[in-house]
């Protein structure tokens, strides 16, 4: 029986930051043999972003790039050189699927690209991801997710009130939708060519993908012309519906969110917080959407007070959806994500051992698992080049001279 | 054309909003996913918008955009006729998706190992809330909450005022897409070895997942990120995202650095001097080595040179609309987007180009016509979501042999 859901598969990995290098941790926490090809001329970006071990940069002190990279190998070539063709050309018959990020221009001129290799593996699956597409006008446009956030329309939906700037959501957003489709696309293709002998090649759009995520709001605009705006945290489904200010910890905002549905949860509600008088402003579900700014006042002047944490017990048990708006800090030590076993130590060469962002999935039979953190880079240069491709000792370390093997 | 790459498998979709997207990408990637619907119809029937605002279960927008694609039957679970009718579905299915509460499966007798005896093969996969064994394992979660106890919440937002979620929720996306990626990786395994397995999604980690490693800032940094509005500020170097321009806003990151950074600021630059809004200083820059407060700290010159620069790009923007300055952007290669409201997506000539969106017939009632959303995948083919009125019901010999047709 099979440890892994991927055991045997090879994935020779030419991606970067983060669509590409998330895909693939899908496929080498699951058992996928993963080798990323790196180059020194350029360094994954995710390598010198923040947060580095001690707060200090380094090529191997990141642990963006080291959560976002486990259970894989490293190797580093300059892909410019001939010689570092050869190199991948070599490994080539080993990978069942190929995943990059560059351009679509720089593979082509390395005659890297899917019809070149394709010529050379025909069931070979090819994964190209990139901003906006391998095609279209703007084929060839840098950019990365903070952007592609505000250009998905997600910078837009983000605020207080229509008028105000937008408050973005964190970080590349985007960078965080795309990989599950391009996960789900390799997967399916290799089920595909399993069935039919046949691979494939998949051009992946981050812009494209996250726009699912919008679907609703695009839909409404075709058919009714109307264009979703910021909200702040008003919803059309629930009432109250937000974050409402609790008591500090040790000198720490701490906020509560709650969403009521039903006049059932409603009653739940104030029961948990002390059965306050009641008042008709807020006696139905309409009512309560009628007087939203007076409602949010209301609860909020119910739970200012309060513990955040009791007041999340408390209302669960009376039937209504409630949890303390979390930082960085209570994630750490939230008791149902440990429960889950979400947090994985590891403990990096470099940076060593610290909590990891764990699989948000459970697999009965074939449990996926972070079976290393990324790798140093490079780390693995004489494992892949001298045990598995067979160069002597000689010759690695000519090629290193030569800049070929960084 | 539909897309093959799930052709003959079926999905079964008993799911809410919570893995609503999820089957949509099994039914994009060609599997016949059959929604399992309780007599009053899926809850996701009633999530505003509403076509012509008019609340009705086969208007809902946003039903429309994630089941589209989808067949659908009605099956009443509380009655044994309904639970042996699913018992007949699971015995031709491939995949089970569900949302239901931890333990209400197995409280109807079909929980996994019910539905493993029936199909050895089947995938049973459930989007949890909160797990499925810690103290939450019975916590409700509105989206809002999910978006609360993951992290992205506290840090969306200003200072000082409430933590927010975006207008258009987005957790129940997330687990959606994290259950089709499990399942299909349980899938890959199962058509090797036979057996399907049971995978449990945990919604809170799938958000958590948006974090951009920020939940290691505590452990490396010694602190957690504060949400500061439309500004970035995890090196300790405010940074702004978002500028005004005439008709609304665009977003941009002023950094250099290798390779498209400097060119975008040289780009940007030049073109701010072209129309007399650079200063000197500007012009003069090396901007291969400039990115303050993006990859490292800034110094009190850096300081400077980011409050002038982006008090000059505010008042340059300003006399510009989103439309003009994205365009010049494109072909000066800036680092920069609009951001871009539905409308302006729709309106994308990139989209345009790669054919995104996709017209679908909706057959009655209301217009006969609809626009959906396209593909992240090589999949052209697109049905609206299946009707309220036109819903298979599973009582009826006839229609229940025509439902369970292979």
């Amino acid at each position: 029986m099979r440890r892994y859901a991927l055991e045997g598969i090879h994935v020779l990995d030419f991606s970067w930051v983060g669509v590409g290098p998330i895909t693939t941790k899908y496929l080498a926490d699951n058992g996928a043999e993963v080798i990323r090809v790196e180059s020194l001329a350029r360094p994954d970006i995710l390598r010198l972003a923040p947060p580095w071990k001690d707060a200090k940069p380094g090529i191997d002190t990141s642990q963006f790039f080291a959560s976002f990279n486990t259970s894989k190998r490293s190797i580093t070539l300059d892909l410019g050189k001939p010689r570092a063709r050869e190199l991948v050309l070599k490994l080539l018959p080993w990978a069942d699927i190929v995943a990059e990020s560059f351009t679509p221009k720089a593979l082509r001129k390395w005659e890297l690209d899917y019809e070149h290799l394709r010529a050379l593996k025909p069931d070979l699956i090819m994964l190209s991801t990139c901003m906006q597409g391998q095609t279209g006008p703007n084929a060839l446009y840098p950019g990365f997710g903070q952007l592609m956030a505000a250009l998905s329309g997600y910078y837009h939906i983000s605020g207080y009130n229509p008028g105000e700037p937008p408050c973005p959501p964190y970080g590349a957003y985007t960078d965080f939708i795309a990989p599950r489709f391009a996960a789900c696309a390799l997967l399916a293709a290799l089920d595909y060519r399993r069935r039919t002998g046949r691979g494939q090649y998949i051009d992946m759009s981050q812009y494209e993908a996250a726009l699912h995520n919008l679907a609703p709001a695009l839909v409404d605009y075709f058919a009714s012309g109307r264009v979703a705006g910021p909200a702040g945290n008003h919803s059309e489904r629930y009432a109250p519906h937000g974050a409402y200010r609790c008591a500090d910890l040790d000198g720490h905002e701490r906020w509560l969110a709650l969403a009521v549905e039903s006049e059932d949860e409603w009653r739940g509600m104030l029961a948990a917080m002390g059965n306050p008088p009641a008042d008709s402003r807020f006696a139905t579900m309409a009512a309560r959407m009628e007087n939203r700014a007076a409602l949010d006042q209301f609860v909020g002047a119910l739970v200012r007070e309060r513990d955040a944490d009791e007041l999340t017990v408390a209302l669960q048990a009376a039937g209504v959806a409630a949890y303390p708006v979390q930082n960085c800090v209570d994630i750490h030590r939230d008791d149902n994500l440990e429960a889950f076993g979400f947090w994985h130590w590891l403990d990096h060469k470099v940076t060593g051992p610290s909590p990891y962002e764990g699989l948000a999935y459970r697999m009965s039979r074939t449990p996926g698992e972070l079976r290393a953190p990324g790798p140093a880079l490079g780390q693995h240069n004489d494992e892949v080049f001298g045990e598995m491709l067979g160069l002597d000792a000689a010759e690695i370390a000519r090629l290193k001279e030569e800049r070929v093997i960084f | 054309m539909g897309s093959e790459l799930l052709s003959g498998f079926r999905m079964l979709d008993l799911a809410d909003e919570k893995g609503a997207l999820g089957s949509k990408i099994f039914a994009d990637m060609g599997a016949d996913v059959i929604k399992v619907e309780p007599p009053q119809g899926c809850s996701t029937r009633r999530i505003p918008p509403f076509l012509d605002d008019l609340p009705d279960p086969d208007r809902s927008l946003y039903f429309i955009a994630y089941q589209a694609g989808k067949r659908s039957v009605t099956l009443n679970l509380g009655s044994p006729d309904g639970r042996a009718l699913l018992e007949d579905l699971v015995r031709k299915s491939d995949f089970l998706l569900e949302s239901f509460p931890v333990g209400y499966m197995e409280s109807l007798g079909l929980g996994y190992d019910r539905l493993t005896e029936l199909n050895p093969r089947i995938i049973h996969t459930s989007v949890t809330p909160f797990g499925d064994t810690g103290p939450g394992r019975n916590y409700k979660a509105a989206d809002i909450v999910s978006w609360a106890a993951g992290g992205p919440m506290f840090l969306m937002g200003d200072e000082g005022r409430p933590p927010l979620e975006m207008a258009l929720p987005q957790a129940g996306l997330h687990a959606g897409a994290e259950a089709a990626v499990a399942s299909l990786l349980a899938h890959y395994s199962r058509e090797i070895e036979g057996q399907g397995q049971r995978v449990v999604i945990d919604m809170q980690a799938c958000v958590l997942w948006t974090l951009m490693n920020e939940q290691a800032m505590p452990i490396l940094h010694g602190d957690y990120i504060r949400r500061t509005g439309m500004y970035y500020t995890a090196t300790g170097t405010r940074r702004r995202l978002v500028y005004a321009c005439k008709d609304g806003y665009i977003s941009t990151v002023l950094a250099g650095g290798s390779g498209v950074g400097a060119i975008s600021m040289k780009g940007l630059v030049e073109w701010m001097a072209a129309r007399g809004f650079a200063a000197d200083w500007m012009v003069a820059k090396d901007w291969t080595t400039w990115v303050p407060g993006i990859l490292m700290k800034a110094t009190e010159q850096d300081r400077d040179e980011i409050a002038d620069l982006e008090e000059r790009v505010q008042r340059f923007f300003n006399t510009m609309t989103k439309r003009e300055i994205y365009a010049e952007a494109l072909k000066r290669r800036i680092l920069l987007a609009p951001v871009a409201t539905a409308a302006d997506i729709a309106d994308d000539e990139q989209l345009k180009a790669r054919n995104y969106f996709v017209r679908v017939e909706r057959a009655a009632p209301g217009r006969t016509q609809r626009r959906g959303l396209g593909r992240a995948f090589e999949d052209r083919r697109r049905t609206a979501g299946p009707f309220a009125r036109n819903r298979r019901d599973l009582g009826g010999a006839e229609s229940r042999d025509e439902a369970l047709r292979a």
